[in-house]
């Protein structure tokens, strides 16, 4: 897993207070109990943690946790390579 | 007319702060159009700003969040040297009864609803000082009246009225008008969600004004450039309603009330 994804985690976590174990590739933002608020808040501080945007209009499309961490991984990629 | 003015309409990617900036742009004004999640819709914004002959500049920023506010502030005064008019208009909120509240829901609809018109005017009026300026924030109807789910906003949008009120007294001596336009419904995205989650069905309430049918954004859009118009000069910590009668009859919508 790489560090990348683990802070998603961190801030998932802190954010929504779910466990740790509910974050797999399939789970779903219903399976985390998160509601809008929360899941506004979480892709907030990613922004501000990794410097990166996350614009609303491409958010609607994450389906779960692992097309939402691949999403924030490669943006994450792309500023590096920037 | 605002030509050669520069105006900042928080929140003013989509609905009511779109209609804002484009009556503001249509009217000669330079529009800066902060957004916080809808960068597409913002920069759409900002092509139909600037298609109307005018400068148009999108600025991403938390309003609930201080420091973002300072580096939005910092990019006007570096970008323009100036504000002449700051629109207020960016809210949040989730739909929730009081005792579904929690402090989270709380803190983030005032921080976005309320505190921000005040850190947002301490840092524009440094850009107003020595040449006046025009100050205006949108309200609503739950400010006053009780609306299904709609209880922090409500409660956020009676700050931000009382906050008016300060403001504009102790703003007079500045050349500075501060004012608040207050609607009922208008059917924007956000608008329904509220709407829908409060009456349901046909005939309900929310459908319709007693003038006969609901408040655009446009309507708002046009009371706010006639505040930052020189007539509205002695307008000064007021609370203008536009609700089409609504709020004096609301009994009369119950049999759909009159009207065009």
């Amino acid at each position: 897993m790489s560090a990348t994804e683990e802070t998603i985690k961190d801030i998932i976590v802190k954010i929504v207070h779910c466990d740790r174990e509910v974050l797999t590739p399939t789970s779903t933002f219903e399976d985390m109990k998160a509601d809008s608020l929360d899941m506004v808040q979480v892709l907030v501080a990613l922004e501000d943690e990794f410097d990166i945007e996350i614009p609303d209009e491409d958010a609607q499309k994450f389906q779960n946790f692992g097309d939402f961490a691949a999403y924030v991984e490669a943006r994450v990629a792309e500023k590096g390579n920037a | 007319m605002l030509k050669g003015k520069v105006a900042l309409v928080t929140g003013s990617s989509r609905g009511i702060g779109r209609a804002i900036a484009l009556k503001l742009a249509e009217q000669g004004a330079d529009v800066i159009i902060n957004f916080f999640r809808r960068r597409q819709a913002a920069e759409q914004t900002a092509k139909d700003v600037e298609s109307l002959g005018v400068t148009a500049k999108v600025i991403k920023a938390n309003v609930g969040d201080p420091e973002k506010i300072d580096e939005m502030f910092d990019i006007i005064g570096s970008s323009f040297g100036r504000l002449d008019i700051f629109i207020n208009n960016a809210a949040s909120g989730l739909p929730r009864s009081a005792l579904d509240l929690d402090t989270k829901g709380w803190e983030w609809t005032m921080d976005i609803n309320a505190r921000a018109f005040l850190l947002c005017t301490q840092r524009a009026v440094r850009l107003m000082e020595g040449r006046g300026g025009k100050i205006v924030t949108i309200s609503s109807l739950g400010s006053s009246l009780v609306l299904p789910g709609y209880v922090a906003i409500g409660v956020s949008k009676a700050a931000l009225e009382a906050l008016t009120r300060y403001l504009a007294i102790e703003l007079a001596p500045k050349g500075i008008c501060v004012n608040t336009v207050a609607a009922s419904l208008v059917p924007t995205e956000t608008g329904m969600l509220y709407a829908r989650g409060g009456q349901q069905g046909e005939g309900s309430s929310w459908q319709t004004t007693p003038a006969g049918r609901l408040v655009s954004a446009e309507d708002i859009a046009n009371v706010v450039a006639f505040l930052c118009s020189e007539e509205a000069f002695m307008i000064r910590g007021q609370i203008i309603i536009i609700d089409g009668g609504t709020s004096l009859a609301p009994f009369s919508l119950v049999s759909k009330g009159g009207g065009h």
